[in-house]
């Protein structure tokens, strides 16, 4: 566990050290910043940040292949890779570690958003109800770390950080396409299959404060599941 | 101590290594030599664990670095080739990070990370540096530092000197030397002088294969020496020639003679035939300006076993070809 938190300290502190960090989270608090005051901050209306939720749930499939797509790719090209490979680290450790350090970075993203929610508070009467934004917040960092474990899977297949990010944004739209546009075209029971991956309804759930616990095993299972393809990814490249 | 066991690995079609064999005891300091595409980096990576052998097997210390990767790996310090390192990092918090990894606690590995800093003269103000801002040489010395910081037995360097200038070169193969001292090291190169200067045993590589090993003073015995005569005859006749023609051992002998009338003789000799000729030039009433049997160098032995040497003409321990 130790060597994780090692691992991701650097990957969180490699992020503030590099201009994609900053601008990444620049541009994030920009954007919602603006739909925030054009779509929240509306005299008249009911204080809700439903809105915000899903706008960044949005933000977050591009965000999260530019966060995610240097991992591993920019190990194996600055060749750093074989430091990693050969110290007593686990493919787990090596792939726990990153996603974590990721995640943490996600997470200090959306920490300023909070000004929001506070700012909805001091503004609005009757205060918004304080469940739904707990729970979407929730949400976001639920999907923000599958989109990154996707990223990851990626990253730790190609040396190039920008194929990386190209598989990683196309995978995360065609998922996004899949399971909103499509289910209404096929026949049962694809269309049921296609609705359980949707993201976008999960979402939506938690953004109205509905905490179902198949939303978090689905998202924990999809991680878990990304992070074995990792592990197992970076195993196979000794026997390549 | 390192054990390669008739490992072998293959990338599609190319068959990058072939059953290369040899054991490295403790203490033991030995360079992988061998041309560009030779096998050598591969072997290495075999070696730490980066990459398992299609056939064979390694063990570090008694530790399989297939089935027990992570004993073998702690005591292992590996520089790669061209020293990879994040040059967004301060080179002391690169150096704590890299003992934060082994496994060391906070403390323990700021103080492994200050002794290696020392053991490879960095010092203070270049270890608060990014990595990024140092020179090349310096970015060699951080990634030596960083393979020290568990105090591993044993040290693997892939071509430690690459891309360095001549006083780098210099510099750090005086630090390798003095890492070596009290442990088991493979250090591999291209460059003949490094090899020759550092290691007390040499294992050629070439197309994969172990073409030659053993301490470079036993490579080069089973050499022939360059002997080369210049002699002036006092009588009218040459007393020394013929007899010297008639010495076993000698090859391609060229005989000429200048204007002044010196005498020059060249052959290659094996170590009898030059003690042979030896006793016939003091006894020989001539006039001796040179005589000399020059060893063969590292450079010579590298490019006979890049040539002809038999396969499997080893010292010890070498391919089983």
């Amino acid at each position: 566990m130790n060597k994780v938190m090692v691992l991701a300290a650097r990957e969180l502190g490699s992020m503030f050290r590099t201009p994609v960090g900053w601008i990444v989270i620049a541009l994030y608090l920009f954007l919602t910043g603006l739909v925030f005051a054009t779509n929240t901050l509306i005299p008249g209306q009911p204080a809700t940040m439903r809105y915000f939720f899903s706008t960044s749930a949005l933000l977050l499939i591009p965000i999260a292949p530019a966060v995610s797509m240097r991992l591993f790719a920019e190990e194996y090209r600055s060749g750093t890779i074989e430091i990693l490979g050969t110290t007593a680290l686990g493919p787990w450790t090596l792939a726990a570690g990153k996603l974590l350090g990721s995640v943490v970075f996600l997470v200090l993203m959306l920490a300023p958003t909070l000004v929001y929610p506070v700012l909805l508070f001091v503004l609005s009467d009757p205060n918004p109800d304080p469940g739904p934004i707990i729970a979407g917040y929730l949400g976001l960092v639920l999907v923000g770390t599958l989109y990154l474990s996707i990223g990851q899977l990626a990253s730790a297949l190609t040396s190039s950080q920008t194929l990386a990010f190209l598989a990683t944004l196309m995978l995360l739209v065609l998922l996004s396409l899949a399971s909103t546009q499509l289910p209404a075209r096929v026949p049962p029971p694809f269309d049921l299959a296609l609705l359980q991956l949707s993201i976008d309804r999960r979402v939506r759930d938690f953004s109205i404060g509905i905490l179902d616990s198949a939303h978090v095993v689905f998202f924990l299972s999809a991680v878990g599941l990304m992070l074995t393809l990792t592990a197992s990814t970076l195993a196979m490249r000794r026997w390549r | 101590m390192i054990v390669a066991n008739q490992i072998s690995k293959r990338f599609g079609r190319t068959r990058a290594v072939r059953k290369v064999s040899f054991t490295l005891e403790d203490g033991q300091i030995a360079g992988l030599l061998g041309p560009n595409g030779a096998g050598k980096s591969t072997t290495i990576r075999m070696v730490t664990g980066f990459l398992c052998p299609d056939r064979g097997r390694v063990t570090i210390g008694g530790f399989d670095t297939i089935t027990a990767p992570q004993p073998a790996r702690r005591q292992i310090g590996y520089l790669p080739e061209s020293a990879p390192a994040y040059p967004e990092m301060r080179a002391m918090d690169y150096l704590k990070y890299r003992a934060r990894l082994q496994g060391l606690p906070p403390r323990d590995a700021k103080h492994a990370a200050s002794q290696a800093a020392d053991r490879c003269r960095l010092d203070p103000s270049m270890a608060r540096k990014r990595i990024s801002a140092l020179s090349k040489g310096y970015r060699q010395r951080v990634g030596l530092a960083a393979t020290l910081v568990h105090s591993p037995g044993v040290l693997i360097l892939d071509e430690p000197t690459n891309g360095l200038d001549p006083a780098q070169i210099r510099d750090a193969r005086s630090l390798i030397r003095e890492l070596a001292e009290d442990r088991t090291m493979l250090v591999s190169s291209h460059i003949l002088p490094e090899i020759e200067r550092t290691c007390d045993r040499v294992i050629i590589m070439v197309a994969g294969e172990i073409r030659a090993d053993g301490s470079p003073a036993q490579l080069a015995a089973r050499l022939p020496h360059q002997l080369r005569i210049e002699f002036k005859t006092i009588a009218e006749n040459d007393p020394l020639t013929p007899r010297i023609e008639q010495v076993p051992g000698l090859d391609g002998l060229q005989t000429s003679i200048d204007s002044d009338g010196w005498r020059t003789i060249t052959a290659q000799c094996t170590d009898r035939a030059r003690d042979e000729v030896s006793k016939l030039v003091f006894a020989a009433p001539v006039q001796v300006r040179t005589l000399a049997a020059d060893p063969p160098t590292l450079e010579d032995v590298f490019v006979r076993a890049t040539e002809d040497l038999p396969q499997g003409t080893t010292a010890k321990g070498g391919a089983d070809a």
